[in-house]
Formats: structure tokens, C-alpha cells, sequence
């Protein structure tokens, strides 16, 4: 498989080499491309990745994790990173960023939406759903064993922050928020929940694939304009979760090594249309992302000239 | 009057449980008897941060040059296997399996190796080869090194020795974010935590092997004029040959494990990084399909070595090979692998494997373990909710909390209260006129323990029955070493995690010992029973920790109760294979005598066997323990909340100082364990008169 994707990316590659006939690349060392641990990630890299090679770069593909990735862009073992979600990064990133260890090169135009989500059959359960005050009547209709007579939420892993936790107290919600542990097991107790058609509601992010195979709906709260912040709000006026932005970044001295590939990367969007196009051909359908990436590469070539330009 | 009955220890014990009783009724008046005053927490971990950034500012370009050296070799080792067809590579390795144990390994070893090529994960497991072979022989002979310089110089062997403790107890997550601060990301980063974590079995073999060589080896050699050189090379060296390859052999299984559990930081598309993949999305069947790939190798790995490491043995007693065969199995080797080569640059077949069969595979798997799911549901819920509601929540939070409508149907009463405690004491009252005086303390503390839970506890309560109960086991050395490794989980301020490991660790420990005992107990004496649990063990102790995790979460939710089951799946299998072991190996006289003095099957095994085998079991419970340490770890992906959690967060979250501190903590109680374990099981071997090997 590998082998075809490299003959099918060297045709590409010849065929536009005519585009850059300037002095691209300007270095010969490889820009090192991370690609981390969910599929929506896979694909972005491997568009980035695959654009790079187009306009001669060396790119080399280094897996690592959504934290690990930081010390790594800090000490250039990685040049780039296509998905950095600010509301996953630790302190760490925030320091290396002020210190310029790491460059944020702008967003990346995906939308991400985070919240509470819980599947339809719950709606018959607990009347007045999806607007978030029904839960303080029938948490008990969310409840288990463990955690009567509260309800039970699933929140995001410890290691991720604690803003439903936070939120959960300073709005008094009857429930009891249980660290999630690790994506693998928030996705099968999502799946083992929908099997039976048991109470669940858990703490959850889109772009996501399991949006392409399940139906979920959104706890719902108070629009507001301001910033919302999860620890200081209030029983009537809960307006949810800050959202958070997409990050494009890369190493310092990217920009005065490959000053061509920072031009194209800081132009690159893409959308949640994309990615959720792109997560179910992988997640559903079983196919190589190399390969979903590749196709997009070649059917979006409009878009994708107007950024090396 | 009553003093001169009892004993000093049980009148310092009663002492300590009035203490204790005093501390639970100031609970609510004194906060820092249950929680540790915050602004007393002394910061280690911002200090660690602190330094380890000077650390890397001044050092870390020597890190990073040896990394850069590093990545040479392993490079090397991929170009290689990936150059190699696979029907080579497997030729190679089958032969390798005749020579070292015969035909059915060979035949297992064929039939597992192409299973890695027909589900088409054939690069990913190279990849991980790759890491192994490399690392073992730098991690064997760092072993092999500081082995050899521990046994010549006493005070280097007490340098040694805490370290690869510290080594063995700090978890794996723990030291991977320092490697990784360091050396920089990459391949690099799990080689050096999987030889960082390899070589202390080397150092214990090889120290041991020495010490074994038998006087009169050495006082011929001596004799016949070798000089110290010779003395070690040639008269030493091979008569513990045996020893030191079993260290080779445990080296490579514990990189084996390393390289899967380094995977999670990623710099390597091998098999664990698969493996991770598919956990992610929670897909059970092809998570197996692929972690059943480690397994494979694994065990392959380790009979070859261990097969090599009986051969020399033998080898001694000249059965070895003649040098002639030897030659000829080399000629057959190297005319195969030109042979297969040529063959496979025009059958491409041979070279590049078209199908994938896992997806085939995990499909069917997943139909099964969803027809598991479906039909088994209610019976799945019972038995969480009975473990959760009778055993689990008395534990954590004590009786006084646990018993609701709820859970146990009624509201826990005065008049219940009374009738609990009445009876715990009449009953310990009951062992102190038997003159039962450990019994009687017993009851008295686990009457206090179950009605006020492990985590209601005041730490400095505690504090003091831990450090007692060591004196009592150990002498005043152990004694201090409990103390003063508890009070550093108290000052670091992760007291409360630390009991909730020790809570969910202690309940599948318990489990584990005695289902575990048990089952090793019966496959003693039923052969059937012993093939079919071996297989069993094999897999549980080398598939990757975490593929055990996601089916569990599916049946029974995220919670403690799933994490106590992935660690009594993982810790019972050390249980089960030391009984097994130490009931098979007792002396045989012994059996025959009380044979012969008219005792039953059933006495036979109870009051004769069992006994005699305790100091192994005890052994075998010591193993358990730090297996279920190891598996916590794991655990923190389903979501605990205790100690294995901070080192996780520290690991995810780049705070080094922070899952550094928290792995620490956890290696103290690993270590405190083990010495009182060991400790129990000496007393009973020399009590009986014999010693374990």
C-alpha cells in the first residue's frame, strides 16, 4: 500500500514541480511533520504533508502525542504541527509560546465544538432536554450504582483539563463527574451505552468520526457575547463551555528556513466539512487516510494553489 | 493484672487503636488529621521542574548528540528488517527456534510469524523487532557490566542494588517524560526507557550466577595457575553461563513490555502505536487482532532465550551440539535465506504480502464479544453491583457511608451500629481468651477499618499502624524505612491518591491471592488443568496491558470496578504460576510420610502441602503485588483517580516534577510491600527449615 501511495505522490510531485522552479526548497533538510492520535489529525497532516512534497520539500512523518509534541516543536525535532487545541495544551505550551520556542502561525479554520452530549432515547427520559436545566430534575434518570442519588457524568480524562468539574460546582448540578481515563474508553462506553440503550451523558468534542456513525445531541445552554468561564457561572445563567481554537504551529526559525512552506501553511484552511468528510471514509469505511488525503489533494486543487501563491 | 497476660505488642497495639479511636472522634474538630495541611505540602515537584529545566539548558546538547548516536543503529536495524522479505526473515527465525528448542517450537514459531504477515502487519512488528534487538544487547551488557563490578566490590553492589529497585518500582509512565525532555522525541526515546528498564534482571542474574559458582571450580582454577583474568573469563564465566542467558532472557521480555508501553509518547509507527490506535477508538477486535501480535512475539522471544539458556546447561554435560552439526544447521541457514531471497525477487508475493486479513478477523471478534455482551447483560450487572455495593464501597468510604437504601436496601440504624460492633468485639475478645492475640488485634483494626473506610482514615492513624505492623514483620529497619517513605507521601501533599491506589490495588491483590493459590494449588495436581491455564498465563503476561482494557470498559463502564478487574486479569497470573510451582517442587519424602501416616488426599494437601509451599506462595503474592502496581498504572486510561492518575497527568501534561513525585510515592509503597512480604516469606522458610530458591 505504502508503495503505491509513494509512485502516485512521486507522479503528483512531477507534475507540478514546474510550478516552483525558484529556489524551493530552500533548505534540504526534511521539515518533520507530527501526526498525533485521532484520525481528524491524520488526515490534516497528511494534507500538509502531502502539499509540502508537491512543492519539493523533504517531509518526514514523526508520531507523537498531543502533549509530547510540545518539548519536541520546542527543540525542533518537530517542525510542525498541524492541530494544537488550545484547550488541551498544559502549561507547558502556553510558556514555550511566550518563550518563542514555539511560533503559532494562525488557526486553522476548523470550528470545534465542545459540550455535553447524550444520545436521543434520553430525551423521552428526561422531558425538557436538550436546554441544560432539565438535568438538575432528572439526574437521577443518569444515574448508577456508583454515584446515587447523583446522576453520572463522564468527563473528559483528568490529564485534560477539569472544566466539567469546574462547572459542575459552581452551578450546583446534581451529578458527579467521573473522569473519562482515556478517548479508547469514553468512545467504548459510548458504544456499550448505545448498545443497550442506557442512560449516558459525557463531555465531548467534534470534529469527531463517532458523530459519522451515532446519533448525539448537545446539552444546550445560555447564549452569551462575552467570554464564558466554566468556574465562575452561575445556576440560571450557565453559559457552557469556552470553545476552543485550532492552532496551527510550527518550530522556531521555520519561517528563515523554509520561508515558502511557512507562506503555503499560514494560507492552509480547512473546514469541519472536510475533516468529518475525510474521518468517515477512515473511520467507516476502513480506508488509508494516505489515501483519503491524496484524494482531496487532487480534487481540491484550486483551493489549495490559491495557498502557494 | 491484665499486663501480665498480654504481651508488650499487643498492649502497644491497643495503644495505637485508642489513638486511633481518639483521632476519628477530633476528625471534624482537627481538618489536618484527614487532609494534610496545603501550605505544609513541600513543593518537590516545582523543584524537580525547576532543575531539570537549569539540567537541560546546560547539558541537554550532550543528550542530544547521544541520541543522535543512538538513532544510528536502530536505523540500521529497520533498513535491514524492511529490507528483508518476510519468508526470510521468518526462515531465520524458525531455524533459530529448532536450534534452540526443536521441532514444536519451530512449528509455533512458523505458524505465529506468519500470522503477523497475513493480517498485514508485517512492518509495524519489524519495527518493534528492531527496537528489541537493539536494545537488549546494549541493556545486557550494562547489565552484564555493573552485574560483574557489584560482585567484586561490596560498596558498589550498594549503590547499585536501591537503584534498580527505583528502576522497577518508579512505573514506566513516570520516567518516560524526563527521557523524553532529554534526549529529545523520536525512536531514541523508547529505546533508552526500555533499556533503562531491561537491565536490572541482567544486574540480579549476573550477581547471582557469580555468587553460585561452586568453591572447588574456583579453587581448581586457582590451583592450575590462572591469573585473574582467566580465572573470571574461563573458569567463572561458563559455569554460570545458565544464570546469566536466564538474565538475557528476562531483559528481553521486560524491553518487550517497555517498547509497547513507550509507543504511548510515539516516535515509532510500531505495533504498540497500532495497537494504541485502535484502543482509541475503542475497537475490541482489532485491538486484539494486533496486541495478539505482541503476544506472539513475545513468547517466541522468550522460549528461544530461555531455550538456549537450558541448552547450555546441558551443553555442559556434553549433549550439546557437535561442532559439525553446528556447521551444517549454518550452511542450511545461509543457502535458505539465498534461495528464499532469490525466490522472492520474482514471486513479489513473497516480498510484499497483498491481503489483510485483521479487518476479516476483528469482525468476527467483534460479532462474538457483542453476542457475549447481549446475552450476558443482567448477570454482568449483578455481579458489578454486588462486588461495588459489598466490598468495593465499604472499603473506600467505610460502612458508615455505603450502606443506603440503595445499595443495601435499609438505612444504616443505631440499633445496626451496635449489633456491628458487638459483634466484632465479642469475637475479638473471643481470640483474646484463646490467647489469639494477633487475631484479636486484627479484629479490632478491621472493625475500625471497614466502618470508617481506607480513604476516611486520619493519615497520621495510619502512619502509625503501617509503621508498627513493620516493626512487627521486619525489626526497627523496616520499621523506619515504612515511616519515613509514608511521611514523604504525606509532605508531598498525595496522601489521598495514594490510599485510593492502595484500595484498589489491596482488593485485587486479595483476589488475586486467593483465587490465584487456589487454581495454582489444583493445577499442581491435575495436569488437564495445567495445560490449559499455561497458554493462559502466557498470553495475559505478554499481550500489551492496555488491550485488556477497552472489552472491560464495553462490559462493565468506566469506574473502579473495571480497573480492579483489568488488575486481578494481570496479577493473578504470578499467584497461580507460584503455587503451582511451589507445590510441584517439595520434597517428596514429606508427601510419602504422611502418606504413609494414613493422611487423606484432601489433608494431604492442606495441612501438608500448602504449608510447606507457603514461603513460595508468599513469593508468588509478592510477585502479585507488583504486578498489580504495574497494571494501575495502566488503569489511569479508564479512569481512577488515584496515584496512577498523577503520574499519568504529569506525563500528558508535561509536568514532569509532578508525575515524577507521584511515581516515586508509588514505588515506597511497591518497595515497603515487597520487603514485608519478603520478609514473611523468610521467617516461614526458615521456620520450616528450608531454603527457597
Amino acid at each position: 500500500m505504502s508503495k503505491l501511495l509513494s509512485i502516485t505522490a512521486a507522479a503528483v510531485m512531477v507534475s507540478c514541480q514546474a510550478l516552483f522552479a525558484g529556489n524551493v526548497p530552500e533548505s534540504s533538510d526534511p521539515i518533520k511533520v507530527t501526526i498525533q492520535d485521532w484520525t481528524g489529525q491524520h488526515f490534516s497532516t497528511h494534507v500538509a504533508a502531502g502539499l509540502l512534497k508537491q512543492m519539493g520539500y523533504g517531509v518526514e512523518i514523526v508520531v507523537s502525542d498531543a502533549i509530547t509534541q510540545h518539548p519536541a516543536l520546542a527543540s525542533g525535532n518537530i517542525n510542525l504541527s498541524t492541530e494544537v487545541w488550545t484547550n488541551n495544551v498544559g502549561d507547558l505550551y502556553d510558556g514555550l509560546v511566550d518563550k518563542g520556542d514555539i511560533v503559532v502561525v494562525g488557526e486553522l479554520g476548523l470550528s470545534p465544538k465542545e459540550g455535553w452530549i447524550y444520545p436521543p432515547y434520553m430525551e423521552e427520559r428526561c422531558p425538557g432536554l436538550p436546554n441544560y436545566k432539565a438535568l438538575y430534575e432528572c439526574a437521577q434518570a443518569f444515574g448508577s450504582a456508583e454515584t446515587f442519588p447523583k446522576g453520572r457524568l463522564i468527563t473528559y480524562p483528568a490529564s485534560w483539563g477539569t472544566r466539567s468539574r469546574d462547572m459542575v460546582a459552581s452551578i450546583e448540578m446534581p451529578f458527579e463527574p467521573i473522569p473519562g481515563g482515556s478517548e479508547g474508553a469514553m468512545v467504548a462506553e459510548l458504544k456499550s451505552a448505545l448498545s443497550a440503550e442506557e442512560p449516558v451523558i459525557m463531555m465531548f468534542w467534534q470534529p469527531h468520526w463517532i458523530f459519522a456513525s451515532y446519533d448525539f445531541n448537545w446539552v444546550e445552554w445560555n447564549p452569551t457575547d462575552e467570554r464564558c468561564v466554566e468556574e465562575s457561572q452561575q445556576k440560571e445563567t450557565a453559559c457552557g463551555f469556552e470553545q476552543a481554537k485550532v492552532q496551527k504551529v510550527v518550530s522556531k526559525g521555520f519561517e528563515e528556513k523554509w520561508p515558502a512552506a511557512y507562506k503555503m501553511f499560514k494560507a492552509m484552511q480547512l473546514t469541519n466539512a472536510d475533516e468529518n468528510a475525510a474521518i468517515l471514509e477512515v473511520d467507516e469505511k476502513g480506508r488509508k487516510v494516505e489515501v483519503v488525503a491524496a484524494e482531496w489533494i487532487a480534487e481540491n486543487k484550486s483551493i489549495w494553489q490559491n495557498w502557494m501563491n | 493484672m491484665r499486663s501480665a497476660i498480654l504481651e508488650k505488642k499487643t498492649l502497644i497495639w491497643i495503644g495505637i487503636i485508642l489513638i486511633t479511636i481518639t483521632f476519628l472522634i477530633f476528625k471534624e474538630e482537627l481538618d489536618w488529621l484527614t487532609q494534610y495541611p496545603k501550605e505544609l505540602i513541600i513543593p518537590f515537584s516545582d523543584w524537580i521542574n525547576f532543575l531539570m529545566d537549569k539540567f537541560i539548558y546546560k547539558f541537554g546538547w550532550l543528550f542530544l548528540n547521544v541520541s543522535w548516536f543512538l538513532s544510528w543503529p536502530i536505523n540500521a536495524a529497520q533498513w535491514f528488517l524492511h529490507s528483508l522479505p518476510w519468508v526470510v526473515v521468518i526462515f531465520l527465525v524458525t531455524i533459530v527456534a529448532y536450534l534452540s528448542v526443536g521441532l514444536r517450537l519451530a512449528l509455533f514459531t512458523l505458524c505465529a510469524t506468519f500470522y503477523m504477515v497475513l493480517i498485514g502487519y508485517w512492518e509495524e512488528s519489524m519495527n518493534t523487532l528492531s527496537l528489541v534487538i537493539i536494545s537488549v544487547p546494549m541493556a545486557v551488557l550494562i547489565g552484564f557490566g555493573l552485574g560483574v563490578w557489584g560482585y567484586f566490590s561490596k560498596r558498589a553492589e550498594k549503590i547499585i542494588m536501591p537503584i534498580l529497585d527505583i528502576f522497577q518500582t518508579v512505573p514506566t509512565f513516570a520516567y518516560l517524560l524526563p527521557i523524553l525532555l532529554l534526549f529529545g522525541f523520536g525512536t531514541v526515546v523508547g529505546l533508552i526507557a526500555s533499556i533503562l528498564y531491561s537491565f536490572p534482571p541482567m544486574v540480579r542474574n549476573t550477581i547471582l550466577g557469580l555468587r553460585r559458582v561452586p568453591e572447588n571450580i574456583i579453587e581448581s582454577a586457582i590451583m592450575s595457575g590462572a591469573d585473574a583474568k582467566q580465572l573470571f573469563w574461563q573458569a567463572m564465566l561458563p559455569s554460570c553461563k545458565k544464570q546469566i542467558l536466564l538474565g538475557v532472557n528476562q531483559s528481553t521480555m521486560a524491553a518487550f513490555s517497555m517498547v509497547i508501553i513507550a509507543a504511548i509518547i510515539g516516535g515509532t509507527a510500531d505495533i504498540g502505536w497500532e495497537v494504541l490506535y485502535y484502543i482509541r477508538k475503542a475497537e475490541v477486535g482489532q485491538s486484539l487482532v494486533v496486541g495478539l501480535v505482541i503476544a506472539l512475539m513475545a513468547i517466541i522471544i522468550d522460549r528461544i532465550t530461555s531455550g538456549f539458556a537450558i541448552k547450555s546447561d546441558q551443553a555442559k554435560r556434553g549433549r550439546g551440539l557437535q561442532k559439525n552439526t553446528k556447521i551444517n544447521y549454518l550452511n542450511f541457514a545461509v543457502l535458505g535465506c539465498v534461495i528464499l531471497f532469490i525466490l522472492s525477487r520474482f514471486f513479489a508475493l513473497l516480498d510484499d504480502w497483498p491481503y489483510n486479513l485483521s479487518a476479516w478477523l476483528a469482525v468476527h471478534i467483534n460479532d462474538l464479544f457483542d453476542a457475549f455482551v447481549e446475552s450476558f447483560r443482567s448477570e454482568i450487572k449483578l455481579i458489578k453491583n454486588f462486588t461495588l455495593f459489598f466490598i468495593m464501597l465499604p472499603t473506600k468510604i467505610g460502612f458508615q457511608q455505603a450502606v443506603s437504601p440503595f445499595t443495601w436496601g435499609f438505612q444504616l440504624e443505631t440499633i445496626h451500629k451496635i449489633l456491628y460492633f458487638a459483634c466484632f468485639l465479642i469475637t475479638s475478645l473471643l481470640f483474646l481468651k484463646n490467647k489469639k492475640s494477633e487475631f484479636f488485634v486484627f479484629t479490632l483494626l478491621l472493625m475500625i477499618f471497614m466502618y470508617v473506610g481506607l480513604t476516611e482514615m486520619p493519615w497520621p492513624a495510619l502512619l502509625i499502624i503501617y509503621s508498627f505492623f513493620s516493626w512487627q514483620i521486619g525489626g526497627y529497619k523496616l520499621a523506619l524505612g515504612t515511616f519515613f517513605g509514608l511521611t514523604f507521601i504525606v509532605v508531598v501533599g498525595m496522601w489521598p491518591e495514594a490510599m485510593i491506589s492502595v484500595y484498589i490495588c489491596g482488593i485485587a491483590v486479595v483476589f488475586c491471592f486467593i483465587i490465584g493459590t487456589s487454581l495454582g494449588v489444583w493445577a499442581a495436581h491435575n495436569t488437564i488443568v495445567s495445560v490449559i491455564l499455561r497458554p493462559i498465563n502466557d498470553t495475559l503476561q505478554t499481550i500489551p496491558l492496555f488491550v485488556i482494557l477497552i472489552p472491560f470498559v464495553m462490559l462493565f463502564k468506566i469506574g473502579d470496578f473495571t480497573a480492579l478487574l483489568a488488575i486481578i486479569i494481570y496479577a493473578i497470573v504470578p499467584s497461580i504460576r507460584y503455587a503451582e510451582h511451589g507445590i510441584r517442587n517439595l520434597p517428596s519424602e514429606v508427601i510419602e510420610a504422611s502418606k504413609m501416616m494414613g493422611a487423606t488426599t484432601m489433608q494431604i494437601v492442606f495441612l501438608v502441602k500448602v504449608p510447606l509451599a507457603m514461603p513460595i506462595i508468599m513469593l508468588g503474592l509478592n510477585q502479585t503485588i507488583m504486578y498489580g502496581i504495574a497494571m494501575l498504572v495502566i488503569a489511569a486510561l479508564i479512569g481512577t483517580n488515584g496515584l496512577e492518575q498523577i503520574v499519568f497527568i504529569g506525563l500528558t501534561d508535561g509536568n514532569m516534577g509532578k508525575g515524577f513525585v507521584a511515581g516515586i510515592s508509588m514505588a515506597i509503597i511497591a518497595m515497603i510491600v515487597d520487603r514485608i512480604t519478603k520478609t514473611i516469606s523468610e521467617k516461614r522458610s526458615e521456620a520450616l527449615g528450608f531454603k527457597i530458591k
